[in-house]
Formats: structure tokens, sequence, C-alpha cells
């Protein structure tokens, strides 16, 4: 039975193919390894079936679109039944003159489904061929719905519609679809990289996104030789390691938005951070520079909005001895509330930070 | 951005991993190597993060395996300086030339054309600024345009996540020691 079907199956495609295109020939053949492929599994009785009507339909659709160029919608719909009523005559399929061409539309649907079923079940099914034939379908359907369109298509690959004036042939049509493509991935970039909104231009975007990883990797550089120089042994022990998973959950999640929504969280981080600079710097030097900790502060882009107070009174608050750090992270804390009483600060990071410096304490 | 915490957990494990494995191999590095060894350990761990293979990472690898021989070969072999220093005379020639036949084909150009377009400028400018691109990335000889732009944006993603991470690491040792 199994052969006698396939021989049918077979026949029906050679006869077929003697009105077919070229790309329908090529889809029948694949056509026959997939069901070759399927006989292995279960009996073919209904997906077999609806398989072959997807054939049947998809090649009726191949013929629409090879004829596309013709802006006659009732050639059209005229080509569409007969073909149809051929395929269903050969699936022994009974079909209502009335509704034919509602039908064709539900089949249309249903290839569909089918062909992404398909797609899940035969994995060796080759993926190029079948990107094509949802293009065409995707293509096709849209052709059916807009009628007599003037449209423009690369057949096999890639819907694409060439406005007045724009060459048609099928490198141009090429090119134009991978430089569209470029593009978008060029605003994607743009949001990415900050400061690439304003730019209009691609040279003016490269230079900024070059300008951007180059400062990225420079970072990368600059803090794997501080933590070279601050980690005289490479040992980086265990409770470290979770004081700072504290750290990066309680870090905001990098995200632009993210840090617009707390700004005093921010804020506190990039204070923070600057201190350990110059906490550093001055344990090398000895001395206390509290002008240098300033100009810092100013320097750094974040700290515009941070009042003159708050950045005094933290950086001597941690220029203090180590004796005093968890006073001084309480005076912060209060410092940071009395500061932050119109920004509705989230308390939640401090405690964690607090914490943080409490286990290092008990450590 | 939607999984950025664990992307940056994961990258911060197998960091550690990475450098761990680096301490044992090696006792007492000084400076340059401890920050050699770490920003490899790191570059391999950000490589390692994502499943996705993308092609700057395998290039990462790459290079990295090769970093890493050629370390091998340092400490195991006397006889190699001799022989880098020949490679590096054969790379010092090759640019040159390079050079040169630039500067013809810029002549050529300049004769041949006479007007140039705005248009034109404009092209040579993205040009030139796509190479520079080609060049910072790992990997970026064997990037065609599009691609490029894809590699770039997983690039740039990773290497946030990578800076972040490390400069956490950076803030919470460098409290540790401040406070002994």
């Amino acid at each position: 039975m199994l052969h006698c079907l396939n021989t049918s199956s077979n026949l029906v495609g050679g006869g077929n193919i003697s009105d077919m295109t070229v790309l329908e020939r090529q889809r029948a053949r694949i056509k026959f390894q997939n069901e070759h492929q399927q006989f292995s599994g279960n009996g073919f009785s209904s997906s077999h079936q609806q398989q072959f009507m997807m054939l049947g339909c998809d090649s009726a659709l191949g013929e629409i679109v090879t004829n596309s160029m013709k802006p006659d919608p009732d050639y059209e719909n005229g080509f569409d039944e007969e073909t149809v009523k051929k395929r269903k005559t050969d699936n022994k399929v009974d079909l209502n003159s009335k509704d034919k061409r509602i039908k064709v539309c539900v089949e249309e649907g249903e290839s569909k489904i089918v062909e992404q079923r398909k797609g899940q079940k035969n994995t060796k099914f080759n993926n190029g061929n079948k990107n094509k034939r949802e293009n065409c379908e995707d293509s096709n359907s849209k052709e059916n719905s807009k009628g007599s369109e003037i449209q423009n298509q690369k057949p096999d690959y890639i819907h694409v519609r060439a406005r007045r004036g724009q060459a048609t042939d099928s490198h141009s049509l090429a090119e134009r679809v991978r430089r569209e493509k470029i593009s978008e991935r060029m605003k994607y970039l743009q949001d990415l990289v900050p400061g690439c909104n304003k730019i209009a231009g691609k040279a003016g975007m490269l230079d900024e996104i070059i300008n951007y990883v180059q400062s990225l990797q420079r970072q990368v550089e600059f803090l794997s030789m501080k933590l070279a120089a601050v980690n005289p042994r490479l040992d980086f022990n265990i409770d470290e390691l979770f004081a700072k998973e504290v750290f990066t959950q309680n870090f905001p999640t990098t995200g632009i938005p993210s840090e617009m929504t707390n700004p005093a969280y921010l804020q506190f981080n990039s204070a923070q951070q600057l201190v350990s600079c110059c906490g550093g710097l001055i344990n090398n030097m000895g001395i206390i520079p509290p002008e240098i900790g300033l100009c810092r502060n100013i320097n750094a882009p974040t700290s515009a909005s941070l009042p003159e107070i708050f950045l005094d009174s933290s950086i001597f608050t941690h220029i203090l001895p180590s004796s005093t750090w968890e006073g001084n992270f309480q005076n912060l804390h209060n410092v940071d509330f009395d500061q932050a009483r119109s920004i509705s600060f989230p308390s939640q990071p401090f405690t964690g930070m607090v914490e943080a410096s409490n286990m290092k304490m008990e450590m | 951005m939607r999984n950025l915490s664990s992307l940056k957990k994961e990258f911060l494990r197998k960091w550690i991993k990475g450098l761990r494995k680096y301490n044992s191999q090696k006792k007492n590095m000084n400076l340059l190597e401890r920050k050699k060894a770490i920003k490899l350990s790191a570059d391999l761990a950000m490589a390692s993060t994502k499943d996705k293979t993308t092609l700057w990472r395998k290039a990462l690898f790459a290079n990295t395996s090769t970093k890493i021989d050629d370390e091998q070969d340092m400490s195991t072999t006397s006889s190699t300086p001799q022989k880098k220093v020949i490679r590096k005379n054969s790379t010092n020639s090759y640019p040159l030339r390079k050079r040169i036949t630039g500067r013809r084909k810029i002549l050529r150009r300049n004769h041949t054309k006479e007007r140039v377009e705005a248009s034109f400028i404009a092209m040579r400018l993205v040009k030139k600024r796509t190479r520079k691109l080609k060049s910072l990335l790992p990997g970026g000889k064997f990037m065609d345009d599009s691609c490029l732009v894809d590699e770039t944006l997983d690039y740039i993603e990773s290497l946030k996540a990578q800076v972040e991470v490390m400069r956490c690491l950076v803030t919470s040792s460098e409290l540790f020691i401040n406070q002994p």
C-alpha cells in the first residue's frame, strides 16, 4: 500500500510537471523526499493527505506567483479555481462550485499549519528550502489579499517591493534588502550606545560606536590592571565572592532606564566608587588631599546632580580610619536620607550594603 | 536586558573559576602577569557565558588559546625569542607593502576621478570606519557588513556586563582591603 500511494503521488507529481515551473518541480522533489522520510513513522493516512493537499495548494499558488505580474483579478480567480479543482479531484474530494474561493483561503491556512508542524517534526528537512517555501507563502497570502497591486517579486526568497524609479533586477533588489537589514540593526545599535541618538548619518554613528567599544575595552584593561594591583595574590576567596554577590544583586541592572528610575542609588554607587578610588589614592600617598577628591567628584559625569555637602561629608567619613567604618556607614546613610527625602529613596539596597559591610566586619 | 543579572552571575562564576585555575598553575606572578591572567580569564569567561555561537566569541577563544600557547612556549623553550624576532620582522615588512599599494591606489583614483562627489566621500568615510570597527572586534576580519553590525551588538552587550562585574569586584576587593 505504501508503495502504491508513493507511486501515485509520484505520478501526480509527474503529471503536474508538464505544466509546472521549475520552482514547482523542485517543490515536488522536496515533497517526495519528505514522504520518504515520513514513511518510517506512523501510518501516513491523515498527515500524508494533508501534505498532499498542501502540495497541490502550494503549486497552485506558485503558479499564481508566476502570473502575478498580470493585474487582472478575474484571470487570477479563474486560474485559482481551476488549479485547485484539479488537485481536489486528484484527492477525491468534492467541492461545491459556490464556495471554492473561500475554501482556497481555508486551505491556505491549513497548509501553513501543516507546514509548521512539519517543520517541528522533520528535523532532517532542509532549512533553506523550508524558508523559501514559507516566504513564498507569505508573499502569496499578501498577494491574494491585495489583489491587483503592482508588486515586484523576487520569486524565491523574500518579498520586496520596489518603489517607482528603483531598479528591479535581482541584484539591486538583494542589495536593497541587505541595506535595509543593516540599517535596522544600526537602529538597535543606536539604542544601545549612549549618545548615539542625536547623530544622523552612518559615519558619525560608526564613530560613536567605535569610541564606545574602545572605551569599554580600555575600561576592561584598566579594571584588570587595578584588580591585579589590589590583589597581590590571585585568590578571591568565597566569602568575598558572597559579599560581591550581594553587590551584584544590589547593583542596578545596567540598563539606562533602571538608572533613571532610581537616581539616588546611582548617586550612592558613584559616590561609593569615587570614594574607594580616593581611598586607594590616599592610602598610596599617605596624605589627605580633599581637593583632589572634590575634583574627581566634579569631573565624574553623574555627580553633577550631587550637592556639595554630600560630597564633602561622604568623602570625609570615608577618609576616616576603618575602626569607625560602621559608624561611617550609618552616617552616610543618614546624610543620604536627608538628601533624598524628596527623591523617594529606595532603602532596600542600602540595607544590603550595610549588611555586606557587617559581614565583612565579622570576617 | 532580560536576564542580565543572571548573565553577570554566570560570568562571575566562570571568571573566578578560570582565575583559580590560573592561580593554581603559577604561584607568584608580578603585576603585569597578574593583569594578563585576569584579563585573559575575563575574556574567556565572557566568550563562554552565552551559549550563542557568534563569530567574535570563537575568535576570542582562538586568540586566547594562541596566546596561552605562546606563553607556554616562552616558558618551556629558550630558543623561542629568536623565532619571535624573525616573526616580528616578517610581520613588519607586510604592512609596509600594503601601505605602498594603498597609496598607489589612491593616486590612481585621483587621476581617474577628478571630480569627487559628496556621496563618494561619505562612502569612503563609512568604509574607513567599518574597517576600524572590524579591527576592534575580535575576529572582525571574517565578518561581512551585515554580520558585523550583529556581532557588534552582541559584543557591546557582553562588554558592558563584563565591565560592570569587574567594577563590582574592584570596589568590593578594595573595601575588603581597606578594612582589615
